[in-house]
């Protein structure tokens, strides 16, 4: 098996080198990889906002943010600034030490679900066994400081922001559960990076979209309504609940829930792209390419190529998510809550089960087109 | 069981339904995307106002002869006339003349009706000020011409849509000579004159 460019193991390699012992050489290598997540975590925030309000404009025929650096580029970056020098307020009879932890468990778990996203063969902070699981495990954390938020705020809007947002996302959780379960018992594994591994034989015809449609479907309204996106932002939603459970939030501690909202869209979008678009994979296989150039497939610079094409295919496919949510949130009015409920437990809870059972069957009928 | 189909099978149809509506709803909002903004940037640009633009008033203060037929003819009684009879040469003598523009409609009544021509509407209608008392405007100001957005060095004038060649929607980097649509009045004298 042709594993491409190991960053970690030649870092490692050239560390212990210089007389430093494998363990330490390890933990040095370690914080390197996450700080570089974090940081392209944060960076994928501000282009999904620019990339928010130019869609938008465009969508609208507007022209949209101008003026502040070449094309509105830096209006993120003002945004942020602004959040970051704004007044911290916490309201009177509001609870300060839940108010407090409510945000920070909103983003953790969104960030550290980052762990399992891979960008390459070797591209990923850690190749977890329990993959996906892991991420759903840590996406269900999410509603409860939601909750806690929306409760320690000491305000009607926000207490009824809050509990839609947990009705909201454990209802959706579900299915969206169901949808990876049918992908992973394709694969096989719930490893991401094995997930991708077994897409990225045939190139496009391999991707798991062409064998999991309705899955692909599911995931992705689950997805959304896991994110609060429009079609079912009504947890936030301004014309009955001023803000939901944001309300009395201002300054850093509402900048976290806005940070913590586009980096979980951000992230879905990655994990479609990972679970059902292929991932890195391209749409032709690089060894196929390579077999008409005449080239070794293990050649060091076709490695590095394979790499950032990888990345570069990875981010492209997410982005095109995000092009499509932001889409869709000028084309769907945002459902009501109960029909947000009748979807997720009446549609899509039937409809991925069904599906999970139709890959079983199918798995059982032709083990080879359906992993087995 | 049968019955039981028959619903799945409804139920499957009316999903699928929904979807092809929301296909439809999103080649809506994506062609969207396609068609340009003709956006003006307000201060930086600004659109040339049209011959029959009603803009604020222009008075001349010299050409009045106090009859008050703006004030008969004014929805609201709105311009103030204030005159004294010169005894000496039996006529009236203006002392006062002004409008309020915060409470003005621009209907262009007072133009119409006013027999020596001494109202006539300007292109002006950026009337902005911190306090709407400034908005009633005397004599004097009213004797002010507005500058014309053609001559300020600090406004690219667009045309309106009226007033652009056919079939252009977007004003920007049309090139000055290309004429609007239809027949300019020039030449509608001139047909007018070989038909005669």
């Amino acid at each position: 098996m042709d594993v491409g460019i190991d960053l970690e193991g030649s870092f490692i390699q050239s560390v212990t080198d210089l007389g430093v012992p494998a363990g330490a050489a390890k933990a040095i290598w370690m914080p390197l990889p996450m700080i570089l997540m974090l940081i392209g975590a944060t960076v994928g925030v501000l282009v999904t906002t620019w990339l928010e309000r130019k869609i938008s404009a465009a969508a609208q025929q507007r022209i949209g943010p101008e003026y502040m650096g070449p094309f509105g580029l830096l209006v993120p970056v003002a945004d942020g600034l602004k959040l970051v020098f704004k007044e911290d307020v916490v309201p009177a009879k509001a609870d300060p030490l839940l108010f407090t932890l409510g945000p920070i468990l909103v983003v953790i778990p969104v960030f550290l679900s980052y762990l399992i996203v891979p960008f390459g063969q070797n591209l990923a902070i850690a190749n977890v066994g329990t993959g996906v699981f892991l991420w759903i495990a840590l996406s269900s954390v999410q509603p409860i400081g939601l909750l806690m938020s929306g409760y320690a705020s000491n305000n009607k809007y926000s207490l009824l922001g809050g509990l839609r947002a947990a009705a909201q996302s454990i209802s959706y959780e579900i299915p969206l559960a169901l949808a990876v379960l049918a992908i992973a018992m394709m694969s096989n594994s719930l490893s991401t990076i094995d997930i991708v591994e077994q897409q990225s034989e045939y190139g496009l015809l391999g991707w798991n979209v062409w064998r999991q449609p309705i899955g692909f479907i599911i995931f992705w309204i689950a997805a959304l309504a896991e994110c609060e996106r429009l079609p079912f932002d009504l947890p936030e939603a301004e014309e009955e609940l001023v803000a939901g459970y944001q309300t009395e939030y201002a300054g850093m501690k509402f900048g976290l829930f806005y940070l913590g909202s586009y980096v979980n869209l951000v992230l879905s979008a990655l994990l479609v792209a990972v679970l059902y678009l292929g991932g890195w994979s391209l749409p032709i296989p690089i060894s196929m390419v390579a077999g008409w150039l005449g080239v070794s497939e293990t050649s060091p610079w076709l490695e590095i190529i394979d790499a950032s094409l990888g990345i570069t295919m990875t981010i492209l496919k997410a982005y095109f998510l995000v092009f499509l949510a932001i889409l869709l949130r000028w084309t769907v009015p945002r459902v009501r809550i109960d029909q947000l409920l009748d979807l997720g437990w009446k549609f899509l809870l039937p409809v991925a089960l069904v599906n999970l059972l139709l890959t079983a069957a199918l798995k059982l009928a032709f083990p080879i087109a359906f992993g087995g | 069981m049968l019955k039981f189909l028959k619903q799945v099978g409804d139920y499957a149809k009316e999903a699928v339904q929904a979807g092809q509506y929301i296909g439809q709803g999103l080649a809506v909002t994506f062609d969207h995307m396609r068609r340009r903004p003709i956006t003006v940037q307000y201060p930086y640009e600004k659109l040339i106002p049209s011959e029959r633009f009603r803009g604020r008033i222009h008075f001349e203060f010299d050409k009045c002869i106090a009859c008050e037929v703006c004030v008969r003819v004014c929805p609201i009684n709105l311009p103030v006339v204030d005159w004294t009879f010169d005894r000496a040469s039996k006529k009236k003598k203006l002392n006062h003349y002004s409008i309020d523009f915060g409470v003005c409609i621009f209907c262009g009544n007072c133009v119409e009706y006013c027999p020596t021509n001494c109202l006539s509407m300007t292109e002006e209608y950026d009337l902005c000020t911190y306090d709407r008392h400034q908005l009633n405007y005397d004599n004097v100001a009213l004797g002010r011409l507005p500058y014309k957005v053609v001559d300020d060095p600090m406004v690219t004038p667009l045309r309106e849509l009226v007033y652009l060649p056919k079939g252009v929607m977007d004003p920007h980097g049309v090139p000055a000579s290309s004429r609007r649509a239809g027949t300019i009045p020039a030449e509608l004298d001139e047909q007018e004159a070989a038909s005669n």
